[in-house]
């Protein structure tokens, strides 16, 4: 749907802006998975994305959680009340966060009511995107290595006013006691912005 | 036929053509003339050749036809011919191709066949080696075989030679034990024969010892000798040292008075050491006294040198009093006259203030009267235009006047012309009436006159204010310039106040600089907090799926754990019955069943495994106690059986009947007493008993004795 919109149309509605940010969201998060080891590397398979090779899960139930997640994401990104999506890692044994890969979303509110279509072309925002992935990748050289088990977890920051909807609930924000933070490329849609930054747990030998 | 047929059409045709030719002939033989008969005849005959020949050329051209016809016929069948013949063709191909094709296919069957059988024979030409390797390996396996048997064959003979040979050697052994008997005897004599010699030895060395002990005296006394000696020689030492002292105690009196005096002298420097020790320590302190002097020397130079300075400073300051004509003495004066001036320059910056501000009052007064002088000065340009405009209008009255003044003179002088040139009485009382008229215009133009007059004067007096307020502002102007230049003296008080201000401003710039920077900090913590994902808990909430991994990880993970706590807890127990030395309770037993059915099978296994070692050990064993068994009977000549417990039954191999066998029991357990029970056969060799058990006690002797006696009765039998 929003490829199709992308490419009758110049320009970049709010649906079509939603979908390419839920599906950056599904890109980038399996991309984290695979580059910190959370699940075994063999579970992964190549795609071509952004004229990126990426490596995209086949774990069926991570499968499934992810679709589940990408597709509220989606909704609540075509309703502007997002505002912030973070893939908490913890170490399974005594549940210390260890890394929080935080995605800032700036909605710009108005255009749900505008119906003209903003312009940017599709390929500006897949090189942008393609320039947070790349980044995503780059991380791995600086980030401590995870030692112990880990598990991770997406927590979505909502406006106040929003009802929980089914299967979901309200979680604490998992913060990392002594951390480093690092901010990340961005990019936008013009409607949605997206600033990308990871907060990982300080070194406690260095 | 039909050419018949043909024929005779042609012909009748060609008849009826002669008819009408012949017809034509006679009209035109009516016609034509006589003369010309024979001609005709020609002319007839020719026709008539001309005809035949016509006919001839019909009949060929019939003939053509027909032959055209039958060529056509021809050509139809040659053509039906051809079809059929290129039908036969292509079924003939295709039947060919079809043959081809099964040809190849054939061509490919044997090539198959072909490629079958090269693998047949080559399978049976490894078949056939096979076979021959196999009959070389039974060939050599056979000979292993015929050297084996003749190699047993010679074992055989061999046997046979040593059996012989070892009844030699028993008769030998024989032979020899009863040398032996011999020998013994021989051999008792001769100990009897070491014992006396043993006895004389003894005596002997008795001697040897009583020998050895005097000589050892001997050497003692040797010893004794040489002792007294030395004693000696070290006597005649001592003397010589004896003589030596007696002239050092000569001189001994003289030593003493010496040492006298030395005491003395060392008590006399002792004092002196004390005294220097005391002067020392005097000096020392004399130093530090002296070093603290010079010290205090040095200080007090110094303090002169400020002493001056503080007297050039004081006298400056008396200086400053007297050019300054104040009475600072002290600097209690100083302070005070500081407090005072203190206090007049807050009076003074009170005054200040009141002078800035009534500086403004008047800068604002002064504003408001030049904005009045301007006004002023406008209205004053009006005046002036109005002024003119007055001055100009009454130069106008004047000039009309003028003109009126002549008009009216003119106007008399025509009147008196009139008057003169007409009679009075006629016209007098109009002239009367005009004259009257005339003067009243007259009267009336003086009032204007006056009128105008007096609005000049007027308006003069009008203009004369105007310069006269013109010139008071004017004043105040000057008022107010000279008071603007007071202002800026008191501009120059001012500066303080403008100075204080301006630190103010500073300060306030500091402030705001100190506040910039703290938002600034407080934006960076901001930020940082944002970084690490702080909210807005207000405003924002958290969210996330509650069947994340993390959460599914984490429930494993407890799950896992409370299993293994708990089979930890059953292993606790069943460790706990096991020490008690209880059995296993039934629950925990199920729980070892339980707990790895990998593991049972694996013992399952493992005691599958044992009992087959277990079995193949028996087989062996049996195997074993066989041949073992054959060995003993084979080298001693006994079959040992055991009948019941602790009983052994002996069967020799050259026994002359079945039954005859010997039985032996144990006494213990262990079989280190044997005891011969008695059976038939055993009372039938009641003389080898007597011999070898009863007296030599030795059973197998009995047993030897017993085999060679049966081995020479069936030997002899």
């Amino acid at each position: 749907m929003a490829k199709q919109l992308g490419r009758d149309q110049q320009g970049i509605t709010l649906r079509g802006s939603a979908e390419i940010v839920a599906e950056f969201f599904s890109y980038g998060i399996n991309s984290i998975l695979y580059q910190r080891g959370i699940y075994p590397p063999e579970t992964f398979t190549r795609v071509q994305k952004y004229g990126l090779t990426l490596l995209v899960t086949t774990d069926p139930e991570l499968k499934n959680y992810l679709n589940n997640v990408v597709e509220q994401m989606k909704d609540w990104l075509y309703k502007c009340i997002v505002q912030r999506l973070v893939v908490v890692i913890s170490s399974i044994e005594n549940n210390e966060v260890l890394e929080r890969w935080q995605f800032d979303i700036e909605c710009d509110k108005a255009a749900k009511d505008e119906s003209a279509p903003r312009e940017k072309s599709q390929k500006a925002i897949q090189d942008e995107i393609r320039s947070v992935i790349r980044q995503i990748t780059a991380t791995v050289t600086f980030l401590p290595l995870l030692e112990t088990a880990c598990a991770f977890d997406l927590l979505i920051y909502t406006d106040k006013d929003l009802a929980v909807p089914e299967k979901w609930e309200e979680s604490g924000p998992q913060f990392i006691a002594n951390s480093e933070e690092v901010r990340l490329r961005s990019f936008t849609t013009t409607i949605h912005k997206v600033n990308s930054m990871v907060a990982y747990k300080k070194d406690s030998f260095s | 036929m039909e050419d018949l047929e043909n024929n005779t059409t042609v012909f009748s045709t060609l008849r009826s053509l002669n008819n009408f030719i012949a017809q034509r002939v006679e009209g035109v033989s009516g016609l034509a003339t006589p003369g010309s008969s024979q001609s005709s005849l020609q002319m007839q005959y020719q026709q008539r050749v001309q005809l035949e020949e016509q006919a001839g050329q019909i009949h060929s051209k019939s003939q053509l036809l027909q032959v055209e016809r039958e060529k056509m016929q021809m050509e139809l069948s040659h053509k039906r011919a051809r079809i059929e013949l290129e039908k036969a063709a292509n079924t003939n191909a295709r039947n060919y191709e079809r043959e081809a094709d099964r040809n190849q296919e054939l061509l490919t069957r044997i090539k198959q066949y072909q490629e079958r059988e090269i693998e047949a024979e080559n399978k049976l030409k490894e078949q056939m080696e096979m076979n021959k390797s196999y009959k070389k390996s039974m060939e050599t396996v056979s000979k292993k075989l015929q050297e084996k048997e003749s190699k047993l064959a010679e074992a055989n003979e061999t046997i046979t030679v040593l059996k012989g040979k070892i009844s030699e050697l028993q008769w030998n052994i024989m032979n020899q034990e009863m040398q032996m008997t011999s020998q013994d005897s021989q051999k008792q004599e001769l100990m009897e024969q070491l014992d006396v010699q043993h006895k004389k030895w003894q005596e002997a060395s008795q001697q040897i010892q009583t020998l050895q002990a005097s000589q050892s005296l001997l050497a003692e006394y040797e010893q004794k000798i040489k002792d007294l000696e030395q004693k000696f020689s070290q006597q005649e030492h001592d003397t010589l040292i004896v003589k030596n002292m007696k002239a050092e105690l000569a001189r001994f009196p003289k030593m003493e008075r010496e040492l006298r005096q030395l005491r003395e002298e060392n008590a006399y420097f002792r004092e002196m050491k004390e005294n220097n020790g005391l002067l020392k320590e005097e000096v020392e302190g004399l130093q530090r006294k002296l070093e603290r002097y010079e010290k205090v020397q040095a200080q007090l130079v110094t303090l002169e040198l400020e002493n001056e300075k503080l007297l050039g400073k004081l006298k400056s300051w008396e200086k400053l009093d007297q050019s300054t004509g104040l009475n600072i003495r002290t600097p209690d004066d100083l302070s005070r006259q500081i407090v005072a001036l203190q206090q007049r320059e807050l009076v003074l910056k009170e005054q200040n203030s009141t002078i800035t501000n009534s500086a403004r009052i008047l800068e604002k007064a002064r504003q408001q009267l030049q904005e009045e002088i301007i006004r002023v000065q406008s209205q004053l340009l009006d005046e002036k235009k109005k002024r003119e405009q007055h001055e100009a209008l009454v130069r106008r009255l004047q000039k009309r006047v003028l003109l009126l003044t002549k008009e009216r003179d003119g106007m008399r002088a025509i009147l008196e012309s009139y008057d003169s040139e007409l009679t009075p009485s006629e016209h007098s009382p109009q002239l009367n009436r005009r004259m009257r008229e005339a003067e009243e215009m007259v009267q009336k133009l003086h009032a204007h006159n006056t009128e105008l007059e007096g609005q000049l004067s007027q308006v003069l007096e009008e203009v004369g204010n105007h310069k006269q307020r013109a010139e008071m502002l004017e004043v105040e102007m000057k008022v107010l310039k000279s008071q603007e230049s007071t202002a800026d003296q008191s501009v120059f008080v001012t500066k303080e106040e403008v100075d204080a201000l301006r630190l103010k401003i500073e300060e306030l710039e500091a402030e705001r600089s100190k506040l910039e920077g703290e938002n600034r900090a407080l934006e960076m913590k901001l930020e940082k907090l944002t970084l690490q994902g702080d909210y807005d808990p207000s405003k924002t909430k958290v969210l996330h799926f509650s069947m994340n991994p993390a959460s599914l990880a984490k429930q494993q993970r407890k799950e896992e754990q409370q299993q293994l706590q708990e089979e930890c807890e059953r292993l606790r127990e069943l460790v706990r019955v096991l020490e008690g030395g209880g059995s296993i309770p039934e629950n925990l037993e199920g729980v070892g069943s339980f707990q790895s059915p990998q593991e049972v099978a694996e013992l399952k296994k493992q005691v599958e495994s044992a009992e087959l070692k277990n079995q193949r050990l028996k087989e062996v064993f049996q195997t074993k106690i066989q041949e073992f068994r054959k060995v003993c009977y084979t080298l001693t000549g006994y079959q040992i059986d055991i009948t019941t417990e602790n009983q052994y039954r002996l069967t020799s191999i050259y026994a002359e009947h079945q039954g005859d066998c010997l039985l032996f029991k144990a006494s213990s357990s262990s079989g280190g007493k044997m005891q011969l029970l008695e059976t038939e056969f055993s009372r039938t060799i009641r003389e080898l008993i007597e011999l070898h058990l009863l007296r030599q006690d030795s059973i197998p002797a009995f047993l030897s004795a017993l085999t060679l006696d049966l081995f020479s009765r069936q030997t002899i039998a």
